[in-house]
């Protein structure tokens, strides 16, 4: 098994009811449900929205951001484990918030044999 | 965070529940005229819970986790000062210092304090000043937590519709026509009956729609007996007749699941299921029915209450008490008199007392030629009457005039019976 991060971008939640809010959280959390049961969901933080940027040759250059755009900003990931990207990218085809315009970035973590 | 907790901890509507709850909460030290900031903090909050639960770990307390983001929300814009009108007057001193800003959003925010919100967002929201129809609407988006779009939605109109509706009961919110209060004394009881006349309008809604999606039917039905609820759990607002249309809406709702067949037809109460009622709401509108008892008085809910709990109490349509029941149709008409009334009259006449007599009650009413329900009943009688030809007639101005699908499959399985 590799290990995979899905990594959420963008899909806010602006235009939802409360009660269109709480289904949507019954996907994400059948989802993990089913990630859990096959011993492939690894772990997953939420990111708030909002950050700094360091920047420059000494990092002095701390600057408020990502100023990105809506559709750019990470809103959080998955650690997951998977044979491979066809698999990693099949589980990803789970993610709820597609239809609130927001898409996954699958990366392979890389391991480090010695 | 509690590691165990997963979705099915979740409350059913919790969002929806607790957003109402905290539209009402922050108004109480917020003032009315910001229920539009206000609702753009619950609505925030709500997004930064989801974003932060949906990796899976819920808090042990959702709703405290809830109010605590939206009154630090609250606290800090009330600081940054911004997009605030006005604060409520008994807490303008809030705004003195840091301690008694956040003090009084504590207080507020204690169990009981947030009903006693919820019932002065009531009393707001059906303040008389504000046109029926725009203080269910508003009603619903307030306490409730619908979304435009959805109470668009359960009333079969448009988003533009119910925005119109909204924005004049807000309107009269920002001229500061309607205070924030539970009214006391004599005010009270004139107060308590548009409240109450609104909550029996939204279970109407719910009871005798004709949307095509049952849990919505249902939902404004519940939704109208939690309100109630609060009502008659209030030492200031449970009057009999607040118990009175309590108990009436659980006898109605204890029918729902027995109202519509597998293809979501109608299912007159004459061929419902009587198996299919449901028990524990009929014991507890025999129970709302005996609170309502005391202190003595009449109004339209008891009335209509005691007309629901004798079909509750029958074993069978045919072995129903239809003489109390038209007796107490009679008792109604007095009170409330109007063709509706009259119609339901009529009807438990042709039971009581023979098709002659209805037939003599439904052709002294006026104005419900265009009612699909009047001209089935009519056709029922002269069916009943043996004069097939205007039974005929009758089914057939009905079929033309309703728009529901069901009470059309109804008549025409009542003109096949015609032969």
């Amino acid at each position: 098994m590799e290990k995979f991060m899905l990594i959420f971008h963008g899909g806010a939640y602006d235009g939802l009811s409360p009660e269109e809010m709480q289904q949507r959280m019954g996907l994400w959390f059948t989802w993990i449900e089913k990630l859990n049961k096959t011993q492939q969901y690894v772990t997953g933080e939420p990111l708030l929205p909002g950050g700094r940027d360091v920047k420059g040759p000494n990092g002095q250059a701390v600057t408020d951001g990502p100023y990105t755009e809506g559709s750019e900003i990470v809103g959080g990931f998955f650690l997951i484990k998977a044979k491979d990207y066809d698999e990693a990218v099949t589980i990803s085809k789970d993610y709820p918030d597609f239809d609130m315009g927001g898409y996954v970035q699958v990366r392979q973590v890389m391991k480090m044999d010695m | 965070m509690g590691e165990n907790k997963d979705i099915h901890s979740l409350v059913d509507h919790l969002f929806r529940h607790e957003s109402g709850k905290m539209v009402a909460t922050l108004t109480r030290v917020m003032g009315l005229n910001n229920l539009e900031a206000i609702q753009d903090i619950v609505q925030d909050t709500l997004v930064t819970a989801l974003n932060t639960w949906r990796n899976g770990q819920l808090p042990d307390n959702p709703a405290a986790w809830l109010y605590r983001v939206a009154r630090n929300r609250a606290i800090d814009l009330i600081r940054r000062g911004q997009r605030f009108k006005e604060i409520a007057p008994e807490y303008a001193y809030t705004l003195q210092s840091d301690f008694a800003l956040s003090s009084a959003f504590h207080h507020v925010f204690l169990e009981s304090e947030i009903t006693d919100s919820q019932l002065r967002m009531i009393f707001a929201c059906c303040h008389p000043s504000i046109p029926m129809e725009s203080q269910v609407a508003l009603t619903l988006k307030t306490l409730g937590g619908l979304s435009t779009s959805e109470i668009a939605h359960a009333f079969l109109t448009n988003e533009e519709t119910i925005n119109k509706r909204i924005y004049r009961a807000k309107e009269k919110f920002r001229n500061q026509d309607v205070h924030l209060h539970i009214p006391q004394g004599e005010e009270l009881s004139d107060r308590l009956d548009s409240v109450l006349k609104s909550i029996y309008l939204l279970f109407s809604e719910g009871y005798h729609s004709s949307h095509p999606s049952h849990v919505i039917r249902e939902d404004l039905c519940h939704e109208a007996m939690r309100l109630c609820l609060l009502l008659a759990e209030h030492p200031q607002t449970n009057l009999p007749r607040t118990y009175a249309l309590m108990s009436l809406m659980c006898f109605q709702a204890s029918r729902l699941s027995a109202r519509l067949d597998d293809n979501g037809h109608i299912v007159l109460m004459k061929y419902q299921d009587r198996e299919r009622w449901f028990r524990p709401l009929i014991e507890k509108g025999h129970y709302f029915l005996r609170r309502a008892s005391e202190p003595f008085e009449v109004s339209t809910y008891h009335l209509e209450a005691i007309i629901a709990s004798i079909h509750a109490s029958a074993s069978s349509f045919e072995s129903t008490d239809w003489k109390s029941i038209y007796g107490f149709y009679e008792k109604l008409n007095l009170y409330q008199p109007n063709p509706v009334v009259a119609l339901n009259k009529a009807i438990a006449a042709g039971y009581a007392l023979g098709y002659e007599t209805a037939l003599q009650e439904i052709s002294a009413i006026d104005g419900l030629y265009g009612n699909p329900v009047y001209q089935v009943s009519l056709g029922e009688i002269y069916h009943k009457l043996g004069q097939m030809d205007l039974a005929r007639k009758h089914y057939e101005i009905a079929l033309n005039i309703t728009a529901s699908e069901a009470v059309r499959q109804l008549i025409q399985n009542k003109l096949s019976d015609l032969g």
